[in-house]
């Protein structure tokens, strides 16, 4: 591989890679806290860049029950500006972060009172992005929606020059992808190590007995937990958005499941470990070579397969002990 | 009768087809082995099936067997679908819980792209024309394929319930270092019931492609481990007919919602939302518990007269 080849790789991964880290962070939060996989983070995400297009568009073309329905008549207030657009990104994201509320409301509290088999709350997240993504469909049809040109979708490339005669481009939307992925990842990094709250969830994360007995309300921080869980869900949603347009209700399937493969490479509940995981996919399939680009999906998967046979516990995972 | 059959003749098959692909997750899990690769193993029937009655090469041997080619195709799917679990199972059974879940997703997704992406799999198209066994003129006839292998299933689940081996695994489920320690071997038992599980799907797979008549990898896919998994804890884990009953009820429920037109996709989330959080037990959990008789109740405390002041 030539070297511009090499660094351009290296871009591209970075960029996908750090929205999967962010994607995947929602998922290991709700799983460090509550030891379930919540199916329909992917739906979340798919729910995020709908609310960001809704926010800047305001209408859906194609078929569906909104087909002709303007929800800003003299324009929307979001659109046309970069700013403005961000925005509509943030509001999109804190939008997908309340309906992650929702789902854990009316799909988990009930049955973690109860004291149900995690399996069931598998199933019961399943039925709830069933419900997301059938809703959405019905609502605004299957087709693909691409974000307005003047948000920073198709701004001409942030960086492009020569290296040993190769031409190397570097994207606007990838430059911003990865600075609001890393900007995320340090917020969060704070908050969870260094802030009060932070530190109440790492308790709840440790045992939720112990910190309900030390006064902790446990119910209040597995809603922050959501809620923080379907904000970055819906950032991924949007920012994969803005690169490759909303393809449709399945939109955050595939993402759905690369994100399980992540989480698990670096370690089911670890934060570092979902970033870690999250590069090092990215970068996997950036470096696919072009003539088994056909292949492409199935390199996180492999790495998942390669991963548990090898380290059980992921690459930044502590082996937990556990009585059979 | 031929009216009903008509209309409802496929939906019948179907609906015993989801509970065999049930019955094939619940063998594992009798172990407590969360393994959602049954539609992995159900497509590799499916393909071997489907490679063997259409593909150019082979049409001296179907045109010497005649008929005989359709339970050969359902030998060698048993087959691969064992030699295939037995790779996966081994390696795989080291982990536990979520972790094995994961890792029989991580299967699926892989054997969905390399299928999507080999000539001989028929690549994204799948392979079509597949043709009908027996003579077979309607789709509800396939009743008869199906039906038998339902029952075949459902007594070998019994008998290996009843038997050593099964009550060796319900051991693992219920504490596997104790089975251990019994003497209870729980690897190699965790990987049988996992091959038991495979072979039955690569069964199914390879009846279903003529069923379908077409076959693409659309079939094995994460979609089809979740409705599954679903079959078997709709239905209840717990019990041979669990399986079997989420199976036939999941499959019938869209086609029956029919009249809500598109709300029935919605409607169908809704019902495992609401099946997983009223019916922990499963279907025939809860039925079971409504047939046993009620556990003797302590007598309500006596309240003590309220003392007027």
């Amino acid at each position: 591989m030539e070297f511009s080849q090499f660094i351009q790789n290296l871009m591209n991964g970075l960029a996908i890679g750090s929205v999967y880290a962010i994607f995947a962070l929602g998922y290991t939060l709700v799983f460090s806290i509550l030891g379930i996989i919540n199916f329909a983070h992917g739906a979340v995400f798919t729910l995020g860049a709908y609310f960001t297009y809704t926010l800047v568009v305001g209408q859906f073309e194609n078929n569906g029950l909104l087909k002709g329905i303007n929800l800003f008549p003299n324009g929307s207030p979001l659109s046309g500006h970069p700013l403005t657009f961000a925005f509509a990104t943030l509001i999109g994201a804190i939008l997908a972060g309340l309906v992650a509320v929702l789902i854990e409301r009316l799909a988990f509290r009930p049955m973690r009172s109860r004291g149900a088999d995690p399996l069931l709350a598998l199933v019961s997240s399943l039925g709830v992005a069933l419900v997301i993504v059938n809703l959405i469909q019905l609502l605004v049809g299957a087709e693909i929606y691409n974000f307005p040109s003047d948000a920073y979708g198709s701004t001409p490339p942030a960086l492009s020059f020569t290296l040993g005669g190769k031409i190397v481009i570097i994207r606007t939307v990838q430059v911003i992808i990865f600075a609001v992925s890393l900007v995320m990842l340090v917020i969060l990094g704070y908050v969870i190590g260094r802030t009060k709250i932070g530190k109440a969830l790492r308790a709840v994360a440790e045992n939720p007995t112990t910190a309900s007995l030390l006064g902790i309300s446990v119910d209040r921080f597995i809603v922050i937990t959501f809620f923080l869980s379907g904000f970055l869900g819906g950032l991924a949603g949007t920012l994969v958005g803005t690169a490759f347009g909303v393809a449709g209700p399945y939109f955050g399937v595939v993402y759905g499941l690369k994100g399980l493969a992540v989480i698990v490479l670096g370690g089911l509940g670890s934060i570092p470990g979902a970033v870690l995981g999250g590069l090092v996919i990215g970068l996997a399939e950036a470096f696919v070579p072009a003539q088994y680009s056909a292949y492409k999906d199935a390199v996180a998967f492999a790495l998942l397969f390669v991963i548990l046979l090898v380290r059980p516990q992921g690459l930044l995972g502590r082996s937990a002990i556990q009585k059979v | 009768m031929t009216d009903f059959l008509a209309t409802y003749g496929f939906l019948l098959v179907t609906m015993i087809q989801a509970g065999l692909l049930g019955l094939s997750l619940y063998f594992p899990l009798q172990a407590g082995q969360l393994s959602l690769a049954s539609p992995g193993f159900y497509a590799l029937g499916g393909y071997t099936a489907a490679i063997m009655l259409t593909n150019p090469a082979l049409s001296g041997l179907r045109d010497s067997l005649g008929n005989g080619i359709f339970p050969l195709t359902w030998l060698v799917a048993a087959l691969l679908a064992g030699v295939l679990g037995l790779a996966v199972g081994i390696p795989a059974l080291r982990l536990r819980g979520i972790y094995l879940a994961l890792a029989t997703i991580a299967f699926v997704e892989i054997l969905r792209v390399i299928s999507l992406n080999l000539t001989i799999t028929g690549g994204a198209i799948g392979i079509f024309g597949i043709p009908q066994p027996f003579g077979i003129a309607d789709r509800w006839q396939y009743v008869f394929i199906f039906g038998p292998l339902l029952i075949l299933a459902l007594l070998f689940a019994r008998q290996l319930e009843r038997s050593r081996v099964g009550r060796g695994l319900r051991a693992i489920r219920e504490d596997e270092l104790a089975a251990d320690a019994m003497g209870v071997p729980p690897t190699q038992y965790k990987v049988l019931a996992f091959v038991i599980g495979a072979v039955l799907a690569g069964i199914v797979g390879a009846m279903s492609a003529p069923l379908l008549s077409s076959w693409n990898a659309r079939q094995g896919t994460f979609d089809a481990s979740i409705a599954t998994l679903a079959f078997v804890l709709i239905g209840g884990s717990r019990n041979i007919w669990g399986p079997v009953v989420g199976g036939a009820l999941l499959t019938a429920v869209p086609e029956v919602l029919r009249f809500l037109a598109d709300w029935r996709l919605v409607i169908n989330g809704l019902v495992l939302v609401v099946a997983s959080l009223y019916l922990p037990q499963g279907i025939v959990g809860a039925l079971e518990r409504l047939g046993r008789p009620r556990p003797p109740q302590r007598p309500a405390p006596v309240q003590p007269a309220e003392v007027k002041p």
